[in-house]
């Protein structure tokens, strides 16, 4: 269990470890390009990890729908634009501005799709999200 | 991690309401991005979906890049020349390759996806902090305010109250 908790902890850490890099290689090049670079990169260790373990065309692939495909695309803009944020905001900012939006937006899509959650957790926690936001106006 | 090499600070108008409106639509654009990989995750499986939205994402970037590069073509003369980037600056795909990993072994335990995504923020915003602090990766150094950390707890709370109150009912 604690190894667990550790990863998932760890998980958090490489996606503010990236962000870094990321926003580092942009302020050299381009937003764009440390974008692409990301994914280059990613693509080319994640295809290490599936020749080791899994199947580049697996079972479940080919029925998948059209919307399964586009998360790439939106990546793209989602880390170049964090590129783009980290030497303005700094990555505390960035990181919790990103989630607050994250946030945001994650319970007007669960309040429309109607999932099930606990609605006074789901109101209390946009009302701090959103003073958090107000505040972080300097 | 030290900051050895510092690069010129952008400094004008840190957190003005239009980079903080620019991080919150790019934060939704998150939400849309997890429903997608995780539709392929539910069809494959959480690596594959990965492995995907990376291949799709350096196709979709490098389209981008040539498409700006045509617009651009003979104005090649930007004034500020920057020194190259280093070699490590162009591997933060790592990191975001492994996250998979660690988070999708993580969300099969006994902490669900719940537990994972709470520890995570947590995990993510402690090391944010400390890259700040530090300057990490020659990104300009600088210490939260006061009223900063308090926003920051404020959106910490409210996103663990929301990630909470998904996995009570």
């Amino acid at each position: 269990m604690l190894v667990m908790i550790a990863l998932a902890l760890a998980g958090g850490m490489l996606v503010a470890l990236s962000r870094q890099i990321n926003g580092r290689l942009a302020l050299q090049t381009t937003a764009l390009q440390s974008s692409f670079w990301n994914h280059v990169v990613g693509l080319a260790v994640l295809t290490i990890v599936v020749l080791g373990a899994g199947s580049f065309w697996p079972e479940g692939a080919a029925t998948a729908p059209f919307i399964a495909w586009i998360g790439g695309a939106v990546g793209v803009a989602f880390v170049g634009l964090g590129s783009w944020l980290i030497p303005r905001l700094g990555a505390a900012m960035t990181g919790g501005l990103l989630v607050a939006g994250q946030m945001l937006s994650g319970v007007a899509l669960d309040l429309l799709r109607g999932e099930d959650a606990v609605l006074w957790m789901q109101l209390g926690g946009v009302a701090l999200i959103l003073a958090g936001v107000a505040l972080s106006r300097r | 991690m030290a900051n050895p090499d510092p690069i010129t600070p952008i400094t004008r108008n840190p957190a003005g309401p239009l980079v903080i409106l620019a991080a919150l639509g790019t934060g939704s654009l998150l939400t849309l991005m997890l429903l997608s990989n995780s539709t392929m995750a539910a069809h494959t499986s959480a690596l594959y979906s990965s492995f995907a939205a990376h291949g799709v994402g350096s196709v979709v970037a490098a389209f981008a890049l040539l498409a700006l590069w045509r617009l651009r073509g003979t104005q090649k003369d930007r004034t500020v020349l920057r020194r190259h980037a280093p070699l490590w600056a162009y591997l933060g795909g790592i990191s975001g390759a492994l996250t998979v990993v660690a988070t999708s072994l993580a969300a099969n335990s006994e902490l669900a996806l719940t537990g994972t995504l709470a520890l995570g923020i947590v995990g993510q915003m402690a090391l944010a902090l400390i890259f700040d602090a530090t300057g990490a990766m020659g990104i300009e150094r600088r210490l939260p305010s006061g009223r900063q950390l308090l926003s920051l707890a404020a959106i910490v709370v409210g996103t663990l109250l929301i990630i909470f109150s998904r996995g009570m009912s």
